[in-house]
């Protein structure tokens, strides 16, 4: 025991000097947070849309109250020319500026004949101009047909009303929607993303120590010493899962730090949702976390001392790496998500996505995954413990 | 005492030990001379039980490598070729690190740590990483490591390869000393001087096989030499001449 204490302090202390590794954990772990906030960010900025829809009205004059009712809803007339018409020309030119710039390129005519056909009770003709295959004007487009739907039905009620109708006849369907996504379910997808990197981050933190403390050990001729004192393969590799299992960890709690402090930044109250890194989370996803880090440092322990020098150890890593990736991935994009309840890494990662969604956690899954986790990481750790009784293991033949 | 009986082993197609039988003796030096190839690392490196023998069995103080390998290797202290050091830590770290791992207690590990510094003159480089070290600073840091946790054998893979006459002349005191104090003291070398002026016993190693045992004054007469390096060609031509 003495003797694993002795080995992990001096792994820390090694990788500690050794500004390769600890870089590689830290810019992970800061910059990844930064990353997905700046991300976040431009996504809201392109969902959301503007509060006040400024777009082209040809011939508003014809409709008043249509564009009354439109401007009421915060769709306003953002035409420099119809303005001027209309108003005064000092508010328009002080509105110029804002005006051109959140015009939309949506023009809604007005036919000449509106008024006449209104008053006839007839079809009154708006020509909508405007590129629908622009993604960002689309949610523009919805919203204007919306209104435009709303205000035909207001006035289809009242005709309806003035001819002693009630209004309910033309609605044989009542068609109630409960929306059970709460706030915080509609940010899951984003959140899955965020889950995504935080254990991902074990995966990549502890990567150079592991490559380091193996491949790179038996490169500085320090493996065979190492094993020429009186210490079992197995006291050797424990202390070197503990130490890379060990900085994985630190690279987790650092990522979920930044990610506290970063996402509070986003302007989440935009989507209509807030995303909370809370403390329950983050206690929750240390715990996850931690069979995860054992088998990340198990695997990659174990890919490095396979492979002949530290290179050859970092392009198998980045290859083997591949998988909790995709594994990950899946989970966060809900592909073939009843499998991968069960399966280490997206196991995890469905349990947490659905714990920050305010749903019950799945304890089964988790437990199933969990559990598959560390067997992997045990396996693996017996197979390094045998292959570093070979000859051909030690010396790197 | 380190006894080495009737080892064999082959390494792909080499035959790197044949029928390999020493002893080398508390109170003395042992030499393990031979040509380049003759055997020498891997004899050692299978003493430490890192390379498993076809046949044969080496013990220390009596106990077999392959049957308690950390029993026999609490015994043992080695000074490897290469010297294998940590270039992060401090030798004062990377001293005490191995001497926790000989089994000492975290306490001890740090005052043999300290005595052992002291003896081999380490103070000015104790404290500074050993990145940048000159090969006499890596040998001095390499024998303290062997060295700290005061094993009875000591065994010293070609201790004086790209030393200087000064770091030479130290490691060769420190040799003598560990032997005034009955240690057991095995090198492997290939260089003649060096193993005529230190060693009690000279052990001439050819194609992993023992080839004369003897002290180089014994070895001289045994050939009818005047110095130890001609009594060595005379030994591996000879031996040359039986393998064809």
């Amino acid at each position: 025991m003495n003797k694993i204490i002795a080995m992990v302090r001096k792994e820390l202390i090694d990788a500690a000097r050794d500004k390769r590794s600890v870089m590689a954990g830290l810019y992970y772990a800061i910059g990844t947070p930064l990353i997905m906030c700046g991300l976040f960010m431009v996504l809201i900025g392109q969902l959301t849309s503007p509060d006040d829809l400024k777009i082209t009205i040809t011939n508003p004059d014809n409709a008043p109250d249509l564009v009354r009712f439109l401007s009421n809803k915060g769709i306003t007339q953002g035409n420099i020319k119809a303005a001027n018409v209309k108003d005064s020309t000092a508010k328009a030119s002080t509105e110029n500026g804002a005006d051109t710039q959140d015009l939309k390129a949506i023009e809604m005519i007005i036919s000449t004949d509106y008024a006449a056909q209104m008053n006839q009770g007839k079809g009154a003709e708006i020509t909508i101009v405007a590129d629908n295959s622009d993604e960002k004007l689309q949610n523009s487009i919805r919203r204007l047909e919306r209104q435009l739907q709303a205000y035909s039905t207001e006035m289809g009620s009242l005709r309806l009303i003035a001819r002693g109708i009630d209004p309910r006849v033309m609605q044989p369907l009542k068609v109630n929607i409960h929306d059970q996504a709460t706030t915080d379910s509609k940010g899951g997808m984003i959140l899955g993303i965020a889950i995504f990197t935080m254990i991902y981050s074990v995966f990549i933190s502890g990567m150079n120590l592991a490559i380091d403390t193996s491949a790179g050990e038996r490169e500085r001729n320090s493996l065979a010493l190492l094993l020429s004192h009186p210490l079992t393969t197995r006291q050797l590799v424990l202390s070197k899962i503990i130490a890379v299992s060990l900085f994985a960890l630190l690279g987790l709690v650092l990522i979920l730090l930044v990610s506290k402090i970063a996402y509070t930044f986003v302007p989440w109250q935009e989507l209509g949702f807030s995303v909370n890194i809370t403390s329950e989370f983050m206690a929750l996803m240390l715990v996850v976390g931690i069979p995860v880090a054992l088998m990340a440092a198990c695997l990659q322990l174990f890919v490095s001392f396979m492979a002949k020098s530290f290179k050859e150890a970092q392009s198998y890593l980045t290859i083997v790496l591949f998988v909790p990736l995709a594994l990950s991935m899946a989970a966060s994009y809900n592909i073939a998500p009843d499998m991968l309840q069960w399966l280490p890494v997206s196991g995890q990662q469905q349990a947490l996505m659905d714990f920050i969604k305010g749903k019950d956690l799945p304890m089964l899954q988790l437990l199933v995954s969990t559990l598959s986790t560390l067997a992997i990481a045990v396996l693996l750790a017996f197979g390094m413990e045998r292959s570093l009784k070979s000859e051909r293991v030690i010396f790197g033949l | 005492m380190i006894k080495v009986s009737h080892l064999s082993k082959r390494i792909g197609d080499v035959q790197a030990l044949n029928d390999l039988s020493f002893v080398a003796k508390n109170g003395q030096i042992t030499g393990l001379l031979g040509p380049n190839g003759a055997g020498k690392t891997t004899c050692l490196r299978t003493i430490f039980g890192l390379l498993k023998p076809d046949t044969g069995k080496a013990e220390i103080e009596g106990i077999d490598v392959a049957i308690d390998p950390i029993g026999a290797k609490q015994q043992l202290g080695l000074f490897p070729d290469p010297f294998g050091l940590y270039e992060r830590l401090t030798p004062r770290e990377y001293i005490r690190y191995f001497a926790e791992l000989s089994g000492l207690s975290s306490k001890d590990a740090k005052e043999a740590t300290s005595q052992v510094i002291a003896k081999l003159r380490l103070e000015d480089i104790s404290d500074r990483r050993c990145k940048g070290f000159s090969q006499g600073q890596r040998m001095k840091t390499a024998l303290a490591q062997a060295i700290v946790h005061r094993p009875s054998n000591i065994i010293l893979d070609e201790p004086t390869r790209g030393l200087d006459v000064m770091s030479t002349r130290l490691l060769r005191d420190i040799l003598i000393d560990l032997k005034n104090q009955g240690h057991c003291v095995l090198f492997s070398s290939h260089v003649m001087q060096e193993v005529a002026a230190l060693c009690d016993q000279v052990i001439v190693m050819a194609q992993g096989r023992v080839v004369a045992i003897g002290s180089p004054s014994e070895l001289c007469i045994q050939t009818g030499k005047d110095s130890l390096e001609e009594a060595f060609i005379q030994l591996i031509g000879t031996d040359e001449g039986i393998a064809a």
